[in-house]
Formats: C-alpha cells, structure tokens, sequence
C-alpha cells in the first residue's frame, strides 16, 4: 500500500502556542510527582552550586507542555485506529523557572512500516519548545502509530 | 531520601555497566498526582470506571510519566556532574497498570569518544517480566 498525503504539509509550523510561564511550584508539584530527588531540580541552594547556576526543571518536565487546542486536527489519520506509540525527545537547554515556553509544531515524517501484526503507517509530528529569549530548549517528537 | 550519586567521568562509563535495576511500585494516587501536576486530568489516567468506559482494562499511567521515570533512571545515574541527558526516545509497548511494581532497567551501548557522549538501553519490566516501554538515550558528558 502506498501512503498517500499532501507533501506540502511535511514542514510547515501549524501551531504556535501562546506562551506558558514556568513557575517554582510547576516544577515542585512536577518533581514530587515524580519522586525526584536530585538536588539539581529540588533544591534551589544546592542548584546555585551546580553546573546550571540556578534550579532547573528534569528533563521530563519537557513533555508536560500542551499542544494547542487544535493540534491533532493538523495530525494526518490513516486507517481505523491511531495511537501514542511513543516519543523522541532532544534537550537542547534546562528550563528554568521564570522562562515562558512556546511550542510550535508540524508534520516531521510519514512513513510506512511492515510488521507481524499487519501494515503501520507512523506519523511523527515535531513540536520545538522554545523559551522568551527565542532560544530552542527541546524538541519533542511525538510518534503516532496508524494501523491500516 | 536516595542518595544521588555524583557521576564519574566519562573515562569511567563502561559498556555494558547498568543503570539499576530499581523498583519501584507506582501506587494509582502517584498517578494522579502526575495527572493533576501536568494537567493530564482526564479518567483514564485517574479512575478505574472512567478508564474502562474507554475500554482499557483500570486506570492507566501516562505515557509522559513511563518516559519521567526511565528520565530519571538516567539523571540519577549522572547524579550532580556536568553530564546531561540530551535525548530520550521511548516507544509504548503494552500499557503500564498503577499498583503494580515496575522495575526499571537500563545498560550503555555505546561510547562515542568524539563527542563524549555515552549512548544506553533503558526499559520498565512489570512484575511479570514483560518489557512495556523501551527506550535508548544519550548522555553528553562534559570536556
């Protein structure tokens, strides 16, 4: 089966975000949830010591940002079933409190994959958050599995 | 409190060397307390009924929270060294139920001299030894 879209849409950003403030209780509550213990996310003196000069937020506090209301209308459907298969996260910069973090998204790749269970068609939809100063701190790729 | 450990250079990281195994047993109000900290309050991640009204089995974990703790298996094995994470991929095999005990696992792949960079496997084993989220990451250790 070939997978047919537009390929125009490969690229193109469509989604932006307002921006989200980064608290010290967003990263307290994210950090007792998580059972952190690393003074580096959890203890603002110790953090001042560390090579960050200042707490910043577990790597995984990444992935808790929203995507837009309208997000998975921009996500292309294949087939009957979609699902969170999983994903690829680079971290490009800590986040700290303070920072205010927008997330602009768009179609990265669309492939076709062939496994036991039948034919998959896997969407990757890249979100890039970056913070006020305009600077990349992660990219979050999210992976949608579609079963054809 | 565990103890962090203060990673080591990257001249000491072995390949082959493990990153646990820790378990952990994720109670369903961890769950929710990562539900209601990250804004995911929705009932599969937070009621058994709800959760099956959508027609999974009880109460799921985020995915986002199976990728926080494999994350943290890696940060905690850096401990408070210059090192960091700079990438974690996760793919979502099976579901992962609250109130059992999971075990996290992880070992290094690969050393890359050039870029000091240390690659590894890592993966959450339910407590019938099924692998339900696996994952590589990258570390990148200071020059």
């Amino acid at each position: 089966m070939a997978v047919n879209y537009d390929p125009a849409l490969i690229g193109r950003v469509f989604e932006t975000t307002d921006p989200v403030p980064v608290t010290a209780e967003m990263i307290a509550k994210f950090t007792e949830a998580i059972g952190e213990t690393n003074p580096l996310h959890t203890d603002p003196e110790a953090a001042r010591r560390g090579p960050y000069g200042s707490l910043t937020a577990p790597p995984s506090f990444a992935v808790t940002f929203r995507n837009g209301q309208h997000f998975f209308q921009h996500v292309p459907r294949f087939g009957k079933q979609g699902f969170d298969a999983g994903k690829d996260v680079e971290f490009v910069a800590p986040i700290h409190p303070g920072d205010s973090i927008t997330l602009s998204s768009h179609v990265k790749e669309i492939y076709e994959k062939t496994g036991r269970t039948g034919s998959m068609v896997f969407v990757i939809v890249r979100s890039t958050l970056k913070n006020q100063n305009g600077e990349v701190v992660a990219h979050v790729d999210h992976r949608f599995m579609n079963r054809t | 409190m565990a103890e962090i450990k203060t990673v080591k250079s990257y001249e000491d990281v072995q390949i082959g060397e493990a990153l646990g195994p820790e378990e952990m047993y994720l109670s369903k109000d961890q769950v929710r307390s990562y539900a209601r900290a990250t804004g995911m309050w929705v009932p599969r991640f937070t009621d058994d009924e709800g959760a099956r009204k959508e027609g999974l089995p009880g109460m799921i974990t985020p995915g986002n929270m199976s990728l926080a703790v494999l994350s943290k298996l890696v940060t905690d094995w850096v401990g408070t060294s210059g090192a960091r994470m700079i990438r974690l991929g996760t793919t979502y095999r099976q579901p992962v139920l609250p109130d059992h005990t999971i075990t996290l696992h992880g070992f290094v792949t690969h050393k890359n001299d050039d870029d000091r960079t240390a690659e590894m496997d890592v993966w959450i084993e339910s407590d019938e030894n099924e692998r339900l989220v696996i994952g590589t990451a990258t570390v990148q250790f200071p020059k």
